[in-house]
């Protein structure tokens, strides 16, 4: 391999890497905050990328400029769900893991179905966007524009992530809840809100990556599967409830799969991935950054 | 209401079932019905694929139960002659992608909903399982749209099928790209790109082994991951490799993202020569169409040939007002396959599998009867039909062009694609 190959392999691992970590962070968060796995990410991912293309669809706007919304729309996604399904789910007398576990699995294959029902199952993608298609070329590697603004999102996001747990109430109160839940709710705060505004929260990441992503990829009822998956095994690695440890394992992932391509036939690329995945089960189950 | 009244009500509305089932069955022995089973992906990556494969068959079961004045087979009278006008009617099954479920649908089909024959697959791992349920219960499977040659080679007895597969696609591309050297163009090196099921696999070991028999050399022979997130490092080797010509092996997903990833990290394919598939689906045009001018796929099927046989465009028609898109590659095949099927029911004059089997064993039909380029329906042993001839598509300004082979081409192929 020469050296540019070698780059552009690091550089395209980088550029992904930072995409699945901004995938990865609402799932850490929601798990962090309550222990709860959500099934469902994938399909926020899935929700967040119809949302953008409809978005852009019926305003002809960029999918950049409508970036907002579909952050606030999925925000409200996030917060219907808990308050619609979670909230019971975590009622549950028996068994309660499993009634969870269930509950966002069903609400994913409902989320998958109605996509398919009421937007068809074809292909979409934005056609002409201010980044689609445009690439920056450096000494011979190939960064194509909305990866690097991907990119740029998902460090924005890490970082304005990071001044809202040390800097505002709420954060303070989402450690807090997630510390102790009995005790915030002896100094008066509502679990319940916390709970709301944490998936909100959640999902509004997720929606941010998928606005990213539907500038480049196509969109599809299944789409949230190719993403989830890698979802899962990122917060895996970075360990469970670990916002950080989702950046870094991101990247680790993005390096992972891209060297691995590199230097393996490529079909067997995730294999790199899922060989990581068991490492980091064996050897320490907590993740990288987990406080199991 | 009380609970008399609500008994009452609940008898008589069981004596109006029973009644009505009554006159059912009355109904049914009147005018007998022949079950089909259909076996696609309704959900899943490649559900688009499957909705088509529906309208497509609707089309093909509305010109066999109702009369229709088209030179088509199965066109003319409504319904199956040979079976005082018995109706067919379809059973959807969705596999979703998966051997498994298709092979568990198949025996749902023949064993509860008691069908006469089964068509399907499109993915050909699918189709391999679902063969392996027909053979063992005795009932004809038409393999309308999956292309791996390994599928008929397996000493089956009720497996047909009609279209090419990807050994006479693929030497049909070699065959123009033999044409093409001795035209002068420049044509050494190819590189193959596929996806890592057995369409991928088996279309990549025909191709390798045609372009070592006929002198050129694979520059670069890359299977993937099918629904990758992302292609950079694979295409990558593509575009380190630069050969004269791609030949990709790979569903709509891939497709689109093979053709983003390669405009992303400005590899510019000199040629791009594809086993349909992903690459014969509108959507992938729609949203990739301006980086794919001059690309060329191979196929079953050209609306070109209409203008040789006016039915086609017919039946087009009837197809566009179903799905709201043209004919291509696969719902064509998917269309003719239940026809020829219908077909063989009809000239067997029984449901019976052994002896739709045999009808169909005994298929002959002209090419013309058909919307296809074909030369002539029949089956060999094996139940392949060897005179499946296929056509080379360039997409060219917007829409294909059959440009290979010469005597059904309507315009020269552009070489390299760019121009």
């Amino acid at each position: 391999m020469t050296a540019q190959a070698l780059a552009q392999v690091l550089a395209s691992g980088l550029l992904m890497g930072l995409i699945y970590a901004l995938i990865a962070v609402g799932l850490s968060l929601i798990f962090g905050l309550m222990d709860v796995v959500n099934f469902a990410h994938g399909e926020f991912l899935m929700t967040a990328m119809y949302v953008a293309f409809g978005l852009v669809f019926l305003t002809s706007l960029d999918p950049i400029l409508v970036m907002p919304i579909v952050v606030a729309v999925l925000f409200g996604v996030g917060a219907v769900v808990y308050l619609g399904v979670v909230r019971f789910a975590m009622r549950a007398k028996a068994n309660q893991g499993m009634v969870q576990i269930f509950a966002t699995f069903g609400l994913a294959t409902l989320l998958q179905g109605a996509a398919q029902y009421f937007l068809t199952p074809d292909y979409r993608s934005i056609g002409n966007s201010w980044l689609g298609g445009k690439t920056l070329e450096l000494g011979g590697v190939f960064l194509p524009l909305p990866q690097i603004f991907g990119g740029l999102v998902s460090i924005a996001a890490f970082g304005g992530l990071y001044l809202l747990m040390s800097r505002t109430d709420f954060g303070k109160a989402l450690e807090a809840t997630r510390e102790d839940q009995g005790a915030v709710a002896l100094v008066g705060i509502d679990r319940n809100r916390v709970f709301t505004l944490g998936w909100g929260l959640g999902a509004a990441l997720v929606g941010l990556a998928g606005a990213v992503l539907a500038i480049f990829y196509y969109i599809h009822p299944q789409v949230g599967a190719t993403f989830g998956l890698i979802a899962y095994v990122t917060v895996a690695l970075g360990g469970f409830g670990s916002v950080f440890g989702a950046l870094v394992a991101g990247i680790i992932v993005g390096f992972v799969e891209a060297l691995t391509a590199a230097i393996l036939p490529p079909a067997m690329k995730s294999l790199g991935i899922y060989m990581l995945y068991l490492g980091v089960v064996f050897v320490r189950p907590s993740g990288l950054f987990g406080k199991l | 209401m009380n609970r008399r009244e609500l008994l009452l009500g609940g008898a008589s509305a069981m004596s109006f079932a029973a009644a009505a089932g009554f006159a059912g069955a009355v109904q049914a022995q009147a005018a007998r019905e022949v079950v089909i089973g259909v076996i696609y992906p309704m959900s899943g990556a490649s559900a688009q694929v499957g909705i088509d494969a529906r309208h497509a068959f609707e089309t093909a079961l509305d010109i066999v139960n109702n009369d229709h004045a088209l030179d088509l087979i199965g066109a003319k009278g409504a319904g199956l002659s040979a079976l005082s006008g018995a109706k067919l009617r379809l059973v959807f099954a969705d596999h979703q992608a998966d051997p498994q479920k298709g092979r568990a649908e198949a025996e749902r089909l023949i064993t509860q909903e008691k069908v006469s024959a089964i068509i399907g697959c499109y993915q050909s791992s699918v189709s391999a399982t679902v063969s392996a349920v027909t053979e063992r219960y005795g009932v004809p499977f038409l393999c309308a749209d999956s292309s791996s040659p390994s599928l008929q080679r397996r000493g089956m007895k009720f497996f047909f099928r009609p279209a090419a597969q990807d050994e006479m696609f693929s030497a049909a591309m070699f065959d123009f790209f033999d044409a093409q050297k001795a035209k002068g163009k420049k044509i050494d090196t190819v590189a193959l790109f596929f996806e890592d099921t057995i369409f991928g696999v088996d279309s990549s070991n025909v191709q390798r082994k045609l372009a070592t028999e006929r002198g050129y050399k694979i520059a670069a022979d890359v299977k993937y991951r099918t629904n990758s997130p992302s292609l950079t490092a694979e295409v990558q080797q593509l575009k380190s490799a630069d050969p004269d010509v791609l030949m990709p092996s790979s569903y709509t997903t891939d497709a689109m993202l093979l053709v983003k990833t390669t405009a992303e990290l400005g590899y510019k394919p000199k040629n791009l020569v594809a086993q349909a598939s992903g690459f014969s689906e509108q959507v992938t045009y729609d949203a990739v169409g301006d980086k794919l001018r001059g690309a060329i796929t191979r196929a079953s099927f050209s609306l070109d040939l209409a203008a040789k046989r006016p039915f086609i465009t017919t039946v087009n028609d009837m197809f566009k007002a179903r799905s709201t898109r043209d004919f291509n590659d696969n719902s064509s095949r998917q269309f003719m396959g239940l026809l020829l099927l219908a077909e063989a029911i009809n000239r067997a004059g029984t449901t019976d599998g052994a002896k739709v089997r045999d009808a169909l064993a005994a298929t002959d039909i002209p090419g013309t009867s058909t919307i296809m380029p074909w030369a002539r329906v029949r089956y060999g042993a094996d139940g392949q039909n060897p005179d499946a001839s296929p056509v080379l598509l360039q997409y060219v300004e917007g829409k294909f062009v059959t440009i290979f082979p010469t005597d059904v081409a309507i315009a020269g192929a552009i070489w390299p694609m760019n121009g």
